[in-house]
């Protein structure tokens, strides 16, 4: 193998590590959020609420 | 994708399909989501007092909401079947933020609370009805463990007009063991609430043998007073047995005038009792004269001889937002 050849060689395989490290940390991070978009339905019963004009048996 | 929520200190990684510690934000196909935007599980017209804000508009009504979830879960909820249920399990209703305000008006409500649960789980739609409530002329209160990052509390606070903030224990050790959370963030968001310009008032919940100690009590009391000023009403609470702690007592009377006592001879100037009958400790007295300047009896106000805001016999300003 020739000198450039094996420049060649390193070369190439310093660019793999770093396109991999570059993947693996991208998947090793998590997105982040603050806010949340809604989704459209919800994944309970929907039921009219009543008595709005009554006082809350809820604390606070 | 594995997913990050950063709205409140628990920064839960959320894995896909999966929901944070507050049961309603989700990661679907790594988009952070939320399930109860406009879908309250709880409306109601309660007094304003009921809050409690005992120096916010008294004797008004308030348009009340909550959706299910909490990020804390504290033992002594007294909320339970709401704050720790899943959203699968309580029915709700579609409420978008224009049929709140629409409501507000109809019901003659001057301002609209976010409460019951806790407004920092349902962010976006806390967020999304308070800046469409102010600009309708609603006052938006929001009533929170305190418990979210300093950057979305920011921009949330700039249409809150009033808050009451639980500060439930005075250690770290507390919160994480009643409630699984922590001090600090808690701490942090009562002083930028106050430092803005949010009328903020302060619930303590008195749990016998957990947090009754009078040295602990004085110690919050301390911190209050020299982070928030001895103007924050203050409202000490009494404890019923509830959800995972149904085996300590109540709190008595007696020892919830003992708080409001070491609050006074620390210098808080308007220092409340809740959720027990007492006469003195449901009073508002001038800082001054000392004379009652507003007398109730539960949620009841009985007497308001506040003039503008001002005692009319000292004519001391009185904390609050009266009108």
């Amino acid at each position: 193998m020739t000198r450039r050849k094996f420049f060649r060689k390193m070369a190439k395989a310093g660019v793999a590590i770093i396109v991999g490290g570059i993947w693996l940390t991208k998947k090793a991070v998590p997105r982040k959020f603050i806010r949340a978009d809604a989704v459209r339905k919800y994944p309970g019963l929907l039921k009219p609420l009543r008595n709005i004009s009554k006082q809350s048996k809820w604390s606070g | 994708m594995k997913i990050q929520c950063e709205l409140c200190p628990k920064m839960c990684l959320i894995e896909p399909g999966q929901s944070g510690e507050c049961r309603v934000r989700i990661n679907i196909d790594g988009v952070l989501r939320t399930v109860v935007y406009a879908y309250p599980c709880s409306l109601h017209i309660d007094p304003v007092e009921k809050k409690p804000l005992f120096h916010f508009l008294p004797s008004s009504k308030i348009l009340s909401i909550a959706t299910v979830g909490c990020n804390l879960h504290c033992k002594n909820c007294q909320n339970w079947e709401i704050s720790q249920a899943n959203p699968e399990d309580v029915p709700a209703e579609y409420w978008p933020p224009e049929r709140l305000i629409e409501a507000t008006k109809r019901y003659q409500c001057p301002s609209l609370a976010y409460t019951y649960t806790d407004p920092v789980i349902y962010y976006e739609y806390t967020y999304e009805t308070a800046k469409l409530a102010r600009n309708s002329g609603i006052r938006n209160v929001l009533v929170t463990a305190g418990y979210i990052n300093k950057e979305p509390w920011k921009k949330l606070l700039e249409y809150v007009d009033a808050a009451n903030i639980d500060l439930k224990g005075i250690t770290d050790d507390f919160y994480r063991q009643v409630c699984s959370a922590t001090l600090r963030p808690v701490q942090d968001a009562l002083i930028l609430a106050r430092a803005g310009s949010v009328h903020v008032e302060v619930t303590n919940l008195v749990i016998p043998t957990l947090n009754d100690n009078p040295e602990q009590i004085r110690e919050l009391v301390r911190w209050i007073k020299s982070n928030l000023g001895a103007d924050t009403p203050l409202h000490f609470s009494g404890f019923y047995p509830r959800y995972k702690m149904r085996n300590l007592p109540p709190t008595s009377l007696k020892m919830l005038e003992m708080a409001r006592q070491i609050a006074i001879s620390e210098g808080m100037n308007y220092v409340y009792i809740g959720n027990v009958a007492s006469k003195e400790g449901q009073n508002t007295y001038c800082p001054g004269c000392k004379i009652p300047l507003i007398e109730r009896s539960g949620y009841t106000i009985l007497q308001n001889r506040l003039r503008q805001g001002h005692c009319p016999n000292c004519g001391k300003e009185i904390y609050g937002v009266w009108k």
